[in-house]
């Protein structure tokens, strides 16, 4: 369920970890992981990337590093910036009503 | 597969899913880069080209227009409280359904809850031991296994096919073939269906679901995406079948964004009593 859920927030986690700074991919994973998401394959991880920069959201560009090959980073448009904004506010009501919910239901568990 | 053949035919299952060549090309040139600046193969940093072509075709390919208000037609299919009983396993225990024309129903479950079960008690190939099942006369069904005749040719199953449905023999294979081309695949004279890769005998067998036009199309999901054959993208051919007002019944093994779905069918299993 877990796997699921996140799934239907992948666009949403990937326009925040953006806003804080740009990153490429592999750094969005560690990040993703190191946020309590869990390992997130790379055939889910890309193709989210793709779709975010098809709609305008993201801007990829290739990049050469001081050590190492040269790399893929990934950093929000204004659009993007903008898109993030709104949807972090739509998630915190999403989230206060899902909360409110549960918390209904653990009262109703305690009292049944 | 080495990583070189990986990103050659990521490109190629890329064009075979719409996108434009020279975009494939730059994707699968990403792809090559990045798993290249990883410092790992191409297939444990992706997983196989296949499912990764097809997440990445998805997201490439321009969003498709607003929705239309789909119009829903008649029902093609209602089951009411069917129940299948192999001695004294319950596998399906009253299981309740109404599919309209222009509609989409998926079946999830674990497996061995009943999903194929209940697919083939709907074509009529297994009787359900209580309940009602009611369907139009006109279906497709394009079943896991069994789905194809090994040693007949993709022309003779056309033809035998279209007999089924009253066609002639010209006409279904002509039909055939049209709707062969539309999945990219030019069925090759002489070839019988054994020798085709697994993926062409899926086409093979979509096509003959999609023969006579049929009012309700049922069809197992293939497990797909652990070798490199070029499947198809099942689900844009079933909301377009959808979309051409068939009323579609999917069995599926994996996990999907079930969010365009009208109906999602959860079967439970059962143990042994």
């Amino acid at each position: 369920m877990r796997q699921q859920w996140l799934h239907g927030f992948l666009d949403l986690c990937l326009l925040c970890l953006l806003l804080e700074r740009r990153d490429y991919g592999v750094g969005l994973t560690q990040r993703l992981a190191g946020s309590g998401f869990g390992d997130i394959p790379g055939g889910t991880l890309y193709p989210s990337l793709l779709r975010l920069e098809k709609q305008g959201l993201v801007r990829a560009d290739w990049a050469a590093s001081d050590v190492g090959p040269r790399r893929k980073y990934y950093e929000l448009t204004g659009e993007g910036r903008d898109a993030a904004a709104e949807r972090v506010a739509v998630w915190r009501e999403f989230r206060d009503v899902m909360d409110r919910m549960a918390s209904r239901a653990a009262t109703a568990v305690e009292e049944s | 597969m080495s990583g070189a053949r990986w990103h050659e035919s990521l490109a190629r299952l890329l064009v075979e899913r719409g996108v434009a060549p020279g975009e494939a090309r730059r994707l699968a040139e990403d792809s090559r880069d990045e798993a290249r600046a990883a410092g790992v193969d191409p297939a444990e940093l992706f997983g196989p080209a296949a499912a990764y072509a097809a997440g990445m075709a998805r997201a490439a390919r321009p969003a498709p227009l607003a929705a239309l208000t789909r119009t829903r037609g008649p029902v093609v299919l209602r089951l009411t409280k069917v129940v299948k009983r192999y001695r004294r396993r319950e596998v399906l225990r009253g299981v309740d359904l109404t599919l309209r024309a222009g509609e989409v129903a998926a079946v999830v479950g674990a497996n061995g809850s009943g999903k194929s079960t209940l697919l083939d008690i709907c074509a009529g190939a297994a009787k359900a031991t209580s309940g009602l099942v009611e369907r139009a006369a006109s279906i497709g069904y394009a079943p896991q296994q069994h789905g194809v005749a090994p040693y007949l040719t993709p022309e003779e199953h056309f033809r035998l096919f279209g007999a089924v449905h009253g066609m002639g023999s010209r006409r279904a294979v002509a039909t055939g073939t049209h709707l062969a081309a539309g999945l990219g695949w030019r069925p090759r004279a002489g070839a019988v269906a054994a020798r085709l890769s697994g993926g062409t005998q899926q086409k093979l067998n979509v096509v003959l679901g999609e023969l006579n036009r049929p009012e309700l199309i049922l069809l197992d999901e293939p497990y797909q995406g652990f070798d490199q054959d070029s499947y198809l993208d099942l689900w844009t051919q079933v909301y377009a079948w959808r979309d051409a007002g068939a009323g579609v019944l999917v069995v599926t093994h994996l996990l999907h964004d079930l969010d365009r779905v009208d109906h999602v069918l959860e079967l439970k299993g059962t143990e042994d009593r």
